[in-house]
This record gives C-alpha cells, sequence and structure tokens, in this order.
C-alpha cells in the first residue's frame, strides 16, 4: 500500500543519499519526495512517498531510525494526516481557449504565475489526487507543454507534532 | 609552541589545547588520546600528510622502552588493513583503526567496513581524500568514498570544513564504539589535512538524533511489571532455552549471562558469533546452534518450550524457516540494544531493549526475590537429563578409521594442546565451521570469524591484529586453501612484524562448502570449486614470506607429533595439512529445513529418518 513517511534529519551532506539509499538497495521505488530546511535551519524535513508490503515499509523505517543523521520518522499513513502537493504547468493557449483556461483556473483554486501569447503557466495545489484530477481536466481542452509537481508534503493533523524525543 | 605549553590550561582542559596544529597532526592526536595503540594502514599520495605526523609523533614520543607509541602495521593490501584493525578490535573490544590512502586505498577497505558491518565490529577508517576543490573533478585516485562507504558503514564523514575536523574524529569513535557497534569512515581532503588550526582537546559534533536514541536505550531499566511478567513465564516453563549471540560479545555482558544461566539453570546455546559467550565445556552448554550447529544443540532448540534470546537476531544461518524456528516455544524473549531487531525475523511475546548485563542481572535477582528455586523439586531436572542424553547420543562424531587426514582430527589436536587459551580466526567455509564445532570456546573475544559476510580471505589478518591486541595469547589462524589465497600477501605482513601467529591451511584442494552444496544439491556438478590441479605450493609460498617453521603434514599418523612441534614453535609457524577432500561439514541443517529435518551424516545419529523432498537449487543460499 501507499505510505507517507515523514522525516526530520540532521541539515548534511550525504543524509538525504543516506535515506534514499534505504529504499533504493531493497529495490523500492520513491514516488515523490521533498526536503526542505525547517524553522530550525539545523534540521530538514523529508516527505517521501513509496508504495510496498507494510512489513518491508516497517522494516525500512526501523532501519532508517538507526542513521546517525535521522532524528526521528514516522509513517503518517497511519495516522490522521494533512498532505499537499504543489503543480506547476504549463498549457499552449490560443484566442479560443484562453478565456476557458481562465476560468477552469480560478474555478480549480489556481493561480496564473506567466502568459504568453500561446501559451499559459499555471499553478494549483492540493492532495495528490486532487492536483491529478485537475491536470486531467485541464489537459482535456488544453495541450499540456510541460509540468513539475513538488511532491507531496505531509503534516500530522492535530496537537501532534514531529520532533526528536527529548 | 613552547609559549603555547606555557600558558595554563583550564583545569581538567587537555594539555595540549590551544596548541596549533595541522590536520594532520590533530588525527594523530584523537587517536592517542583515544588509546589507539597501533594502527593498520597503507601509505599513498592523498594520506601523506598523516603518515608524516604518524612519524614525527613516534618520533617525538616514545615509550619509556624506546618503541613507538602508534606503530604503522603495513599489509600488502588494504582489505588486509581492515580485516587486522578488525581482528584488534575483536580481541580487545577496542575500537581497531586502518589509516588508509584515496582511491583504490579506499575502496580496497570496502570490503572490511561491510564485514564489520554485518558482524557489529567497531573500527574506525581514515581514508586520504583528493583535495577540496579537486573532489568531482576525476582527480587521480579519486573514488566517492563519501558515497560508497554510505551504503555499507555504520556512518561516514566528509570532512570539508578543517574547523570540523577534531569534532568529527572524535565522534567517530563515539560513533563506532557506541550502541550497536560498528565501522565509521572518515574521509579527509588533503588540503584539510594539511590545514593550520589549533587544537581545541575536546568537542563533539552534535548528533541529537543518535544520541537521544542511545541514552533512551543506556538508561533503559527493566521494571517490576516487565520482570514479573518475563518470571511468570518462565516459571510455567517445562524446557527453557537461552539462546545468546555475538551482541552478548559486544556488550561485554558474558559474566552476567553465566551467572543468569547458572542461578536459573537454564542450558546455552551460541551462535556462531556468540561462541565464547558462554563455556562450551560445561555440562549445561549445548555449544552451537543452526545450519551447522551441534545436533543435540539443534534438537534442543526443537524440544524446548521457552527461549530467551540475548544478543542474537534469528539470522537466516540460525532461523532458516523462521515460522518453525523452535516452534515449539509458547514463549519466546528477546534482550537486545537494537530496536530494529525486535520482530524483524519472528515475533516474540517478551522483548527488552537496554543494557543485558542490567537486564539480565534484574530478571535474576527477580526470579531469586520470588523465591524461584531451578534446583527445587523437579523443576528442570527432566529437561538437565533429557540434555544430557541429547549431548550424549548425538555427540559431534566422524569417521576416525579413514585412511586420510581427518580435519576434525587437526582441530582437535590443536584444542587438546590449547584448551581455550588461544585466539581462533578462520576464513569462511567448512575449516571455518569445523574450528567452530570442534574447538572449546571457555572465554569471549577468543574466536574471531566473519559470521554474517562470510568474507573468504579474514583469517590472515585477522590474526594478525588479534595478535598485536593481545601479545600474551597464542593466536591461531585455522584457514582453507581457498580462503587463505585472498589474502595470501599477508603471509609476509606476519614475518615482518616477527609474529608468533600460527598459520594452518586445511587443504581439501577447493572450494570444500561450495563441493559440498553441489554435491548436495547440484547433482555433484563442481562448476569452478576443484583446485586440485593447481600448481600452488603453499610450503614454498610460506618460506618466500620468510616463514622458517613451514611444514606439510599428509599422514594421519603424524598428525598429533607435527601439531605439538608446530604449536610450540616460538615464532610465525605454517602448517600445511593435506585432509580428506570428501570430508563434509556435519550436520547441515540445508536451506529451507527445519531443525527436525536436519541432515546429521554419516557419523552422528539422526532422530528424523532423512527428508523424503530433495531440496531443488532455487531460492536458496
Amino acid at each position: 500500500m501507499r505510505h507517507i513517511i515523514a522525516i526530520l534529519m540532521q541539515n548534511e551532506a550525504g543524509a538525504l543519499a543516506r535515506v534514499a539509499g534505504m529504499f533504493s538497495a531493497r529495490g523500492y521505488n520513491i514516488e515523490s519526495l521533498t526536503v526542505a530546511t525547517t524553522h530550525d535551519p539545523s534540521i530538514s524535513r523529508l516527505t517521501l512517498v513509496t508504495t510496498g508490503d507494510d512489513a518491508v515499509i516497517a522494516q525500512i523505517i526501523n532501519q532508517s531510525r538507526k542513521l546517525v543523521d535521522v532524528l526521528e520518522i514516522a509513517d503518517l499513513t497511519s495516522r490522521e494526516h494533512l498532505e499537499s502537493e504543489l503543480l506547476i504547468v504549463k498549457v499552449a493557449s490560443t484566442p479560443e481557449t484562453s478565456t476557458r483556461i481562465a476560468d477552469f483556473t480560478h474555478r480549480r483554486y489556481g493561480i496564473t504565475l506567466d502568459e504568453t501569447p500561446s501559451t499559459r503557466t499555471l499553478q494549483f495545489t492540493g492532495r495528490g489526487a486532487h492536483i491529478s484530477g485537475v491536470l486531467d481536466d485541464l489537459a482535456a481542452f488544453a495541450p499540456v507543454l510541460e509540468l513539475a509537481r513538488s511532491g507531496t508534503a505531509a503534516l500530522d493533523r492535530g496537537d501532534l507534532v514531529l520532533a526528536l524525543q527529548d | 609552541m613552547n609559549a603555547q605549553l606555557e600558558a595554563t590550561p583550564e583545569p581538567g582542559a587537555h594539555p595540549l589545547a590551544g596548541t596549533p596544529m595541522t590536520g594532520a597532526d590533530i588525527v594523530v592526536q584523537v587517536l592517542a588520546d583515544e588509546g589507539v595503540g597501533v594502527v593498520f594502514g597503507y601509505s599513498g599520495g592523498a594520506i601523506l600528510p598523516v603518515y608524516d605526523a604518524v612519524f614525527r609523533f613516534n618520533h617525538e614520543h616514545p615509550n619509556a622502552d624506546g618503541s613507538e607509541p602508534l606503530p604503522l602495521i603495513v599489509p600488502a593490501n588494504e582489505q588486509g588493513a581492515g580485516f587486522m584493525a578488525q581482528g584488534y578490535a575483536r580481541a580487545s573490544g577496542k575500537v581497531g583503526v586502518a589509516l588508509v590512502t584515496s582511491g583504490p586505498g579506499a575502496t580496497n577497505t570496502v570490503t572490511p567496513v561491510r564485514d564489520a558491518m554485518a558482524d557489529s565490529i567497531p573500527i574506525v577508517v581514515i581514508c586520504g581524500q583528493v583535495p577540496t576543490a579537486a573532489i568531482g573533478t576525476d582527480a587521480f585516485q579519486e573514488a566517492p568514498i563519501s558515497n560508497i562507504m554510505a551504503s555499507c558503514a555504520k556512518h561516514v564523514f566528509l570532512v570539508t570544513d578543517a574547523a570540523q575536523l577534531e569534532a568529527t574524529l572524535r565522534t567517530a569513535f563515539e560513533i563506532a564504539r557506541t550502541g550497536r557497534p560498528g565501522p565509521v569512515v572518515i574521509d579527509i581532503p588533503k588540503d584539510v589535512q594539511n590545514a593550520p588550526l589549533v587544537f581545541a582537546g575536546e568537542g563533539q559534533l552534535a548528533i541529537p538524533g543518535y544520541r537521544a536514541r542511545l541514552r533512551a536505550i543506556e538508561d533503559a531499566e527493566l521494571d517490576e511489571a516487565a520482570c514479573a511478567r518475563f518470571v511468570d513465564a518462565l516459571a510455567q516453563a517445562k524446557r527453557p532455552l537461552l539462546y545468546v549471540g555475538g551482541g552478548v560479545v559486544a556488550a561485554e555482558a558474558t559474566a552476567a549471562l553465566r551467572t543468569f544461566a547458572q542461578a536459573l539453570g537454564i542450558p546455552v546455546t551460541t551462535t556462531l558469533m556468540g561462541l565464547g559467550a558462554a563455556d562450551t565445556t560445561e555440562a549445561l552448554s549445548l555449544h552451537m546452534l543452526g545450519m551447522h550447529g551441534t545436533a543435540f544443540a539443534n534438537y534442543a532448540v526443537e524440544d524446548c518450550d521457552f527461549v530467551i534470546a540475548v544478543g542474537a537476531r534469528f539470522d537466516d544461518r540460525v532461523a532458516g524457516v523462521p515460522s518453525q524456528f523452535a516452534a515449539g516455544a509458547r514463549f519466546i524473549a528477546h534482550l537486545d540494544v537494537d530496536p530494529a531487531e525486535i520482530h524483524k525475523v519472528k515475533r516474540v511475546d517478551w522483548h527488552h531493549l537496554g543494557d543485558l548485563s542490567r537486564a539480565l542481572d534484574a530478571l535474576r535477582r527477580h526470579a531469586a526475590a520470588r523465591g524461584f528455586d531451578p534446583s527445587g523439586v523437579g523443576t528442570w531436572s527432566d529437561w538437565h537429563a533429557h540434555l544430557a542424553d541429547l549431548k550424549h547420543t548425538y555427540a559431534m562424531a566422524y569417521d576416525r578409521a579413514n585412511p586420510r587426514i581427518q580435519p576434525y582430527a587437526v582441530i582437535e589436536a590443536i584444542n587438546r594442546l590449547t584448551r581455550g587459551e588461544v585466539i581462533v580466526s578462520t576464513g569462511v567455509g567448512q575449516h571455518q565451521m569445523w574450528a567452530a564445532q570442534y574447538f572449546d570456546f571457555t572465554q569471549p573475544r577468543r574466536w574471531l570469524t566473519s559470521g554474517s559476510m562470510g568474507t573468504m580471505g579474514f583469517g590472515l589478518p585477522a590474526a594478525i591484529g588479534a595478535q598485536f591486541a593481545r601479545r600474551d595469547l597464542l593466536v591461531v589462524d585455522i584457514d582453507g586453501d581457498a580462503s587463505i589465497r585472498m589474502n595470501l600477501g599477508e603471509l609476509e605482513t606476519v614475518t615482518t612484524y616477527g609474529l608468533p601467529v600460527k598459520v594452518v591451511v586445511l587443504n581439501n584442494c577447493g572450494d570444500g562448502m561450495v563441493r559440498q552444496w553441489q554435491k548436495l544439491f547440484f547433482k555433484g556438478r563442481f562448476s569452478a570449486t576443484d583446485k586440485s590441479l593447481h600448481k600452488k605450493d603453499f610450503i614454498k609460498a610460506a618460506q618466500a614470506d620468510g616463514f622458517e617453521y613451514a611444514v606439510r603434514l599428509d599422514r594421519p599418523e603424524d598428525v598429533d607429533r607435527v601439531v605439538a612441534e608446530f604449536i610450540a614453535f616460538p615464532g610465525p609457524a605454517f602448517l600445511e595439512v593435506m585432509i580428506d577432500p570428501d570430508a563434509g561439514v556435519y550436520p547441515m541443517v540445508g536451506p529451507g529445513m527445519t531443525y527436525g529435518q536436519m541432515i546429521t551424516g554419516d557419523h552422528i545419529p539422526s532422530r528424523a529418518p532423512a527428508p523424503a523432498k530433495e531440496a531443488g537449487p532455487s531460492e536458496m543460499f
């Protein structure tokens, strides 16, 4: 099944590769991966989405927790969580479709980042499934030229905070 | 320099705190501060500043007897340096150190680093690296060591900021020796070695996640409720068994384990890595379990109803079929220091993560306080009698009348002379298993073997490292003809340093263990494992490397006499024994087999008929 794994780690060269290696060494593909520094500049938060056997994923998490650079790791899948993803997409635009693209973007809570006579660059956010739906609907009338997705970022819902246990 | 030394250091501060030093000098000073008594390594361009610093350090700080405080031991190949550091660490419990250059020097240590990881052995490997500005340019002797080693070491540091060098070195030792021990690699670019720095004499890197997890386990105590659950279950048991692994040796918990086992009257079987944790000559010791464990230990596992796993991990050479391992056990308890090992292979009913000695002591005291009396009326006397019967009926045995030299007889002959007062190292294969089966192990850290990785070529360099750790003890490398070939260059290292290491090659003209599998599972097609036509003359090789004692033994009637003179020889000694090439390793729990289906061979009785279904070659390893 699909797993969303959140990892806090020291912001060190090589830390990301070691975590990613835990998955690649077992032949597991990482579907999405986001990494960025947190409010503490010495700590990065990584959100990783992968699909695989629950027991193997649990094993990977247990082994990853032993990595020296890892502060905390949790499988958010089994907990109530919030997830969000960003899509930036460039579509072809013609005088016939430009209004429809603008309406669509407004209706799906997107924004227009850039426009040229022949293209529109749009931004949408939301859960991964929502983003995929937006993209499908958009592509039905505006040819997609290129896109970039951020991958899933996720946090626990409610008061729960992922932090180093002292 | 003098002015610096005259400055009054803070009370408790390092006497050299504030002294200007190069990065290379700081490397050597931290090694000295960490109590490193010997460094194994091979020089090269990118590590030259550190080698020069070692030279100067030894010149400036000779021991009272004139010897060097930090001798550099030079192997034939950096793989040898890595295994020497391991042999030193395994025999002493201290961190072993290897010092190598960049590129090929560093990549040659990948195998010993991975091997140390797999067997949880604390070593620090310091690698030179091309200068920071040249990293990533395909410079001469450049390799991406931090990437390569990250996959196989406990941790790796690439020191790009010279100001972090000193703290990094100290932290590397801390990581290597704490928690579940393991190898740490430090990659130091040449410009960092040459950087003008000031020695602080203190300081570590912040590794908050690691330290928090470590502290949680180090501080963990068994509470009364947990002890009570354990003792309640134990009181119900009729046939308890301790299954002990290398974690007990690593944790220096041998004394606590033996006291626990004795006080509660619980028999002990150990893994390959756990040999020496229990005294195998004692009545309630069942020697080794597993794929090539003793038949009586494996039958005891079949028969037990309560398992206490201590510092062991249900590895595939022990629990080949996890669901069938100790299938009769109604309760399995697991004590370890690594959270990732709990429930990894087999679900357990009770576990504790923490210091093994304290936990075993707490359980023992709790049991005693409850008036638990193992020698009380009929408690486990039936079980003890059953085990005595198993040990008698299914004792290790072989063909003593065979006209060819039996390898078991050679091990027995050495064992009769040494009786546990010896450090034994091995290569990997049949000879390794024969040594494990036929030696007595009375103390920990005297059995050095590549257990998890199974690295052929381990034995000779490990013996060299062990002899540096224990100058007072006899060190014997029991090797095979194929294994010793892998690091044969280290024969010369033995004589160069005048080490009284005893090297035994049990020569069966091939890869005996692989041949045994081919015989059993591949219908005798000996693909690439027969070396009977090879031209190697091991005696000449040993002589060429300076062995004054180099003898070939090929008549059974000479075994006792020659082994005695070989062991008694005062210096380096080499003994090649032409053994029966058909000698096998039994018992054998084949891949996919349960202990009940164990093949005991022609000379040890079996209590089950041979398995009806022959294992296929697929899906097994």
